[in-house]
């Protein structure tokens, strides 16, 4: 007994010694990096640059301009409260570099739709945007008119990802130029009766991929050069976007469309998902029709119909009459995956109450995600003639439908 | 022998020194000395009465009902030798007094300051035409009354190489001179330069300068350095009436309609709320407007007849204390309705077909009601020293009260918006628009002459002229709807109309000049009939002008959170997207000044054979701005200066008695319009963002000229010229880029552009039948970069050239007018035919095409007859052809236009 209590304390020792030793440790130390250009006043308005610190908040009284040649640079976890409709102005270098962990903030002081003027990157040298949560964009211009939550108007580099964009007044995102790169981005609920999610226009070209899409007054992403012509033209990619119950807002005289392609513009659209839109895939006939090219996209409604019931016209429109309208040039492909009846191709979203038409600024209490009996999973190609190759790594075609990829390398949110 | 005939005889009749008896005749004729021509449209009357006549076609005279006396007869013609003839008038004589004039010698010059010459006949136009230093064209009053004119713009377009530019659906029109656009043509009232009401520009509307009140009109296609240099094309000098030798008085009512208010209905809305200031003019920038500050009845449009136009004309002048002093009173008021019907396809480069021509986008269609008052009021007093000395007071005042109801469905056909499938299908947008203006224009001109010795006159001007517009509450409504067409069921579907919003804009501007100006002519004479002039002088002009504009949107409440369906302006709801307006930082709201300082200097040597004119101007220009803008991006504040040196040259060899030969050059400016500097979009401009350019320069011109000129008759003319022409930095609108998502439109300087041109005039009467016409053609060519429509993305200094026609020049422009007069039985008949030949009247901004007008024919006839001495029925009916203004791109049609024909009857009352 004593021997078995003597090997007991023994290896108990050891044990516990074992317990006790520790894995390597490493202290690198580097010479400190000072943060450029701190800003330490909790109000910011007029000429700016440097860095809005992480954590804290800013209150935003007036136009905030950023020269050229300057940079704007927002920490992880800074909360920006706008007032007096204010804007960011940039003519040099906007970057947003939030995480995950902790999104930049924008939101306006009053939090209503339509209360600030968002990012006026019309001639900015530069534009990043990662993980910021950018709400009630939109308020009256100068000239009394609506604006943008972000705007661009130069061939310049332009990432946006993984942001949220919610409740603006017209368009989400306007990049009326640019070499962009449009990744996982959520936009909700925006404009109150006009304006597109995604408006790319006048020579814009690169990728608008694994967005989340949902209750745009007009078309989720549009393509258009211009009708008089001075630019090259609008070329992008466009795959495994998720586009629900957008188009209703802006009446039936001027539908609202998942996709939209116009006046010299041409694009490559696959692997999307298409739920209840009021128009789907729509190819002008002033498009460059020869060079757009789709398909393996998914389209799907919930219901046959939506009651109109303006002047009382009671009329039906019929939703999967439109997934490639009559008005425009486009056509069904033989790799869609078209629904035939409600239920039929149903994308199996993991939460949809269905209904199409909201009201500009409701919430998305929906999740997109794919439940495991979707048909969108494993229906899609992973390349096709013409593709970029200014693609991050890790963010090229997925062969599940959508923005929410089985492997969950697709939208974050 | 230059500034020898005025036009004018002044017959004067001294007094008689004793009176008795009654009913002598005193008659005869009126004829040169040398040329044995008769002289028409003499005024003869007795001082201290008001029994007066003036010669007629034939040069003769009669005044009847004399009382028998003693009368001293003298005549003095400027340019004559004056004439002097004692005689004795007995009870029941007819005396005939046959007069015949020597040209005279060369103290004229001085005698010319005071004369009193009736500008208003024709042959009074040709003499000024003869005598005259410059080229230039001169319409009558006496022409302008017997045409079928109405107002100074109609008149314009019947003179020789000018044509006349009107804007869509409105009234507004400007001249061209032979081929040249109105942005290079300046026009003055009484010889002075006049402020500008619109909004955008520097031109005054022709239309609102009524015809009744007019004396003569001259359009000088050259310049001496005593006139100022910004006029490339030529100067339009609108003469108002000036106080004659006897009291007279006219007056003229008339009442008419147009064609298109019997065959369709007169658009009209309500002006009772129309409120004149802005919620953020009335409240201030930090008031809130709420759907309760915007009224609704300026929305509600109906359909009415047309009230019939009518327009009433007086005018009064007399000369007092012993003719030394002279006054005029003139008032016009008109009550016009107008309107217009017309088509418009806008179109762009196909980018889907081979050759890249372009197609249709949308196709428009609008129609325009307009009611127009006028209100027109002019003053003169002149007031004679003494023989050297004269000082006069002109006023002119012009005020314009418009209601327009704008109404246009726009209907997508590619693009944008779905576009057509079939005929009969697309997207339709309409837009109904009310539109309130009211302008005034005051020119107010102080001037004198001043005989300092024999050989000095010194003259001055002081003018101020006040142009100012205010457009309250312009409204615009707009509904959407589609026409679908199922192929399936072969059905047309139209969806519910849709309240799309609303914008309502408030504008005003204001320009406003200060000019002097002072000259000093030494005269001196040698010979019989030479001399010599020299005249320096300046002219400085301080020129202020502002623009607000607050606009504010109204966005239709969703309903059913979609857009709600239009049931009529009362029942829809709305709210103001941006309560504070746009008055506090709308970058269109600017201040704006121009100084400009003139010198000259300039001789005239006249000969038997030639006058030779010519010198040199300096003209230095000041341009600023300052803009109400929050951006820092772009400019805020701009000034811009130059100084142009500009000589000029005139020979006249007078070939004979009645003709001349003249060759003549000179250099001329033109001045960017403050908005053509601008660099900040203008409001209103549509889908294009019209954007100002800093960096124009100011264009300038050497022009060459060749013209003969025969005077047959007095009131007959042949006159054949040619011109040449090459114009350096053309201001043109252009595509300038693209931004924001929009394309911009902007004012940029073209290399240059060469104009030439020959030109016919030529009036003759056979008995009672006279023909009167004039021909020119113009040929122009500016050598331009355009964007390659196969390859539209060529950087812009890779764009190739193309040859193409100056923007606005007609290539053949033909005015005949058959005229028919009956001296006997007081008739005129006038049948006016205009031909303008194609146009460019746009650039297409990619290579192969432009925008030109069609050739149109324009047909007009008027007629007046004495029903006694002092009334006259008269009728003028315009656009008999319903001609309509079509605008060709390539193989469309961009624009078909048309306002059909109009009736006018009227009477005129001459004292």
């Amino acid at each position: 007994m004593k021997k078995f209590t003597v090997l007991a304390s023994a290896i108990a020792l050891i044990a516990a010694l074992a317990s006790c030793s520790k894995k390597d440790t490493t202290v690198v130390t580097k010479p400190p990096v000072p943060i450029s250009h701190p800003i330490n006043s909790d109000t910011i308005g007029g000429f700016t640059k440097g860095t809005l610190l992480a954590g804290k908040t800013y209150t935003v009284n007036h136009t905030v301009f950023v020269k050229t040649g300057d940079t704007l640079l927002f920490q992880p976890g800074a909360n920006i409260i706008v007032k007096n409709n204010s804007q960011f102005s940039i003519q040099g270098v906007l970057q947003v570099l939030g995480t995950q962990a902790s999104p930049v903030k924008f939101n306006s002081f009053a939090g209503t739709p339509g209360t600030w003027r968002g990012f006026g990157c019309d001639s900015a040298q530069s534009v990043t945007i990662k993980w910021a949560d950018v709400k009630n964009t939109g308020g009256p211009s100068a000239k009394g008119g609506t604006t943008v939550a972000v705007k661009v108007a130069r061939q310049i580099p332009v990432d946006i990802e993984d942001s949220w964009f919610s409740n603006g007044q017209d368009d989400g995102l306007a990049l009326y130029a640019g070499n962009l790169i449009i990744l996982r981005n959520t936009i909700t609920s925006s404009g109150s009766n006009d304006g597109e999610a995604i408006n790319i226009k006048n020579g814009a070209s690169g990728i608008v991929a694994y967005n989340v899409i949902y209750s745009q007054a007009g078309t989720g992403v549009k393509l258009e050069t211009a009708a008089k012509v001075v630019t090259a033209e609008t070329s992008v990619d466009v795959y495994n976007n998720t586009i629900v119950s957008s188009g209703w807002r802006r009446g039936s005289a001027e539908p609202g469309r998942a996709f939209s392609i116009g006046a010299t513009a041409y694009g490559r659209f696959y692997n999307n998902i298409i739920v209840n839109c009021y128009h789907g895939f729509e190819v002008f006939a002033d498009a460059d029709v020869a060079k757009t090219k789709y398909g393996y996209n998914l389209f799907y409604a919930s219901q046959d119909g939506l009651l109109d019931t303006t002047q009382n016209s009671n009329t039906i429109i019929k939703i999967r009459d439109n997934f490639y309208p009559t008005s425009g040039v486009g056509v069904a492909q033989a790799t869609d995956i078209i629904s035939k009846s409600v239920g039929d191709k149903d994308p199996k979203f993991k939460t949809y109450d269905g209904i199409p038409l909201l009201v500009n600024g409701a919430p998305n209490n929906n999740d997109f995600h794919l439940q495991s009996s979707s048909p969108a999973i494993g229906a899609g190609i992973t390349t096709w003639a013409g593709l970029t190759g200014n693609i991050p790594t890790g963010s090229g075609p997925n062969k599940d439908l959508g923005a929410y990829p089985q492997d969950g390398t697709g939208n974050k949110h | 022998m230059a500034n020898k005939h005025y036009l004018l005889f002044i017959l004067t009749i001294a007094l008689p020194t004793y009176l008795f008896g009654q009913n002598a005749t005193l008659k005869g004729q009126v004829t040169d000395a040398t040329t044995k021509e008769t002289l028409i449209g003499a005024y003869v009357r007795f001082d201290g009465s008001s029994n007066g006549t003036t010669t007629d076609v034939n040069g003769q005279y009669a005044l009847t009902n004399l009382k028998p006396g003693f009368y001293k007869v003298k005549v003095t013609y400027i340019g004559y030798t004056p004439f002097e003839k004692e005689f004795t008038l007995s009870a029941g004589q007819v005396y005939i007094l046959n007069i015949s004039l020597a040209t005279g010698s060369n103290t004229l010059k001085v005698v010319s300051i005071h004369g009193k010459l009736d500008n208003e006949t024709e042959s009074a136009s040709r003499s000024n035409e003869k005598n005259s230093n410059n080229i230039k064209n001169v319409i009558s009053a006496q022409a302008i009354a017997r045409s079928p004119d109405i107002n100074a713009a109609n008149v314009l377009q019947r003179v020789s190489g000018v044509t006349i530019q009107r804007n869509a659906g409105g009234d507004d029109a400007y001249p061209i001179i032979r081929g040249i656009e109105p942005r290079y043509n300046n026009t003055l009232i009484n010889g002075v330069k006049i402020a500008s009401p619109e909004s955008q520009s520097r031109f005054v509307s022709l239309s609102i300068v009524p015809s009744e009140l007019l004396q003569r009109i001259e359009v000088s296609k050259t310049l001496t350095p005593e006139m100022e240099g910004d006029a490339i094309g030529g100067t339009v000098n609108l003469v108002f009436k000036d106080a004659p030798e006897k009291r007279d008085i006219v007056a003229t009512g008339s009442i008419g309609y147009s064609q298109l208010f019997i065959d369709r209905k007169f658009t009209k809305y309500q002006t009772k709320d129309i409120q004149k200031y802005s919620p953020s003019e009335l409240n201030g920038q930090s008031y809130n407007a709420t759907a309760d500050n915007f009224s609704r009845s300026n929305l509600d449009f109906t359909q009415t007849r047309a009230l019939p136009t009518t327009a009433f004309s007086v005018y009064y002048a007399e000369r007092f204390l012993k003719s030394k002093l002279g006054v005029i009173i003139g008032n016009n008021y008109q009550n016009l309705y107008y309107g217009s019907n017309s088509e418009v396809n806008t179109s762009a480069v196909d980018g889907n077909s081979a050759d890249h021509r372009p197609i249709i986008l949308q196709d428009i269609v609008r129609q325009y009601s307009t009611n127009q008052k006028l209100e027109n009021f002019i003053t003169h007093l002149d007031f004679k020293i003494n023989d050297k000395n004269k000082i006069s007071l002109d006023n002119v005042l012009l005020y314009s009260h418009l209601t327009e109801s704008a109404t246009a469905s726009d209907t997508s056909i590619v693009g944008g918006n779905g576009g057509r499938t079939i005929p009969g299908t697309g997207p339709i947008s309409y837009v109904a628009r009310s539109t309130n203006n009211d302008q005034l224009v005051e020119n107010l001109k102080l001037s004198g002459n001043h005989i300092l010795s024999k050989h000095f006159l010194f003259d001055w001007t002081g003018a101020y002229s006040d142009a100012g517009v205010r457009n309250p509450d312009q409204a615009t409504l707009n509904t959407t709807n589609a026409i679908t067409y199922d192929p399936s069921t072969k059905q047309f579907t139209t969806v519910p109309t849709v309240f799309d919003g609303i914008s309502r804009i408030w504008q005003h501007n204001n320009d406003k000049d200060v000019t002097g100006i002072a000259n000093l002519t030494y005269t001196k004479s040698w010979g019989e009939s030479s001399f010599f002039e020299f005249k320096v002088g300046g002219l400085y002009r301080h020129k202020k002008r502002y623009n607000f504009g607050d606009e504010y949107s109204l966005n239709p409440n969703l309903s059913g959170n979609r857009k709600e369906g239009f049931n009529g302006i009362y029942n829809i709801t709305f709210n103001v997207f941006n309560p504070n307006g746009s008055g506090g930082y709308n970058a269109n709201n600017y201040d704006a000044l121009e100084n400009v300082t003139a010198y000259f200097g300039q001789f005239k040597f006249s000969f038997p054979m030639v006058d030779i004119i010519g010198g040199v101007r300096s003209e230095t220009t000041l341009q600023e701005y300052t803009l109400g803008d929050d951006n820092p991006y772009t400019a805020n504040s701009v000034s811009k200066q130059y100084t142009d040196i500009l000589p000029s040259i005139d020979f006249k060899f007078k070939l004979s008695e009645k003709t001349n030969l003249r060759a003549s050059y000179f250099k001329s400016i033109a001045r960017p319009s403050y908005s053509d500097l601008i660099p900040v979009p203008q409001p209103s401009s549509g889908g294009e963002q019209i954007v100002g350019n800093p960096g124009l320069l100011h264009t300038t011109a050497d022009s060459y000229d060749i013209r003969f000129e025969l005077f047959p008759k007095q009131d007959e003319q042949f006159y054949v010229g040619t011109y040449y022409k090459k114009l350096t930095n053309l201001i043109e609108t252009k595509i300038g880029g693209v931004n924001q998502g929009q394309l911009i439109i902007t004012p940029k300087n073209t290399n240059n552009a060469t104009v030439a041109g020959v030109e016919f005039v030529a009036t003759k009467y056979i008995g009672k039948i006279g023909i009167s016409g004039n021909y020119a053609y113009t040929y122009s060519d500016v050598l331009d970069r355009k964007i390659d429509r196969n390859n539209p993305a060529l950087a812009e200094a890779d764009r190739p050239f193309e040859h193409r026609k100056l923007s606005g020049a007609s290539i053949h422009d033909l005015n005949v007018s058959l005229l028919y007069r009956d001296i006997k039985n007081k008739i005129n008949l006038q049948l006016a035919y205009q031909f303008l030949g194609s146009t460019l009247v746009q650039i297409y901004d990619y290579t192969g095409d432009d925008y030109i007008q069609k050739p149109q024919s324009v047909l007009a006839f008027s007629g007046d007859a004495a029903l006694n001495s002092h009334i006259v029925l008269f009728g003028k009916f315009n656009n008999l052809l319903n001609t309509h203004k079509i605008i060709q791109l390539h193989d469309i049609n961009t624009a078909n236009e048309f306002t059909k024909a109009t009736y006018l009857l009227g009477l005129r009352y001459n004292y």
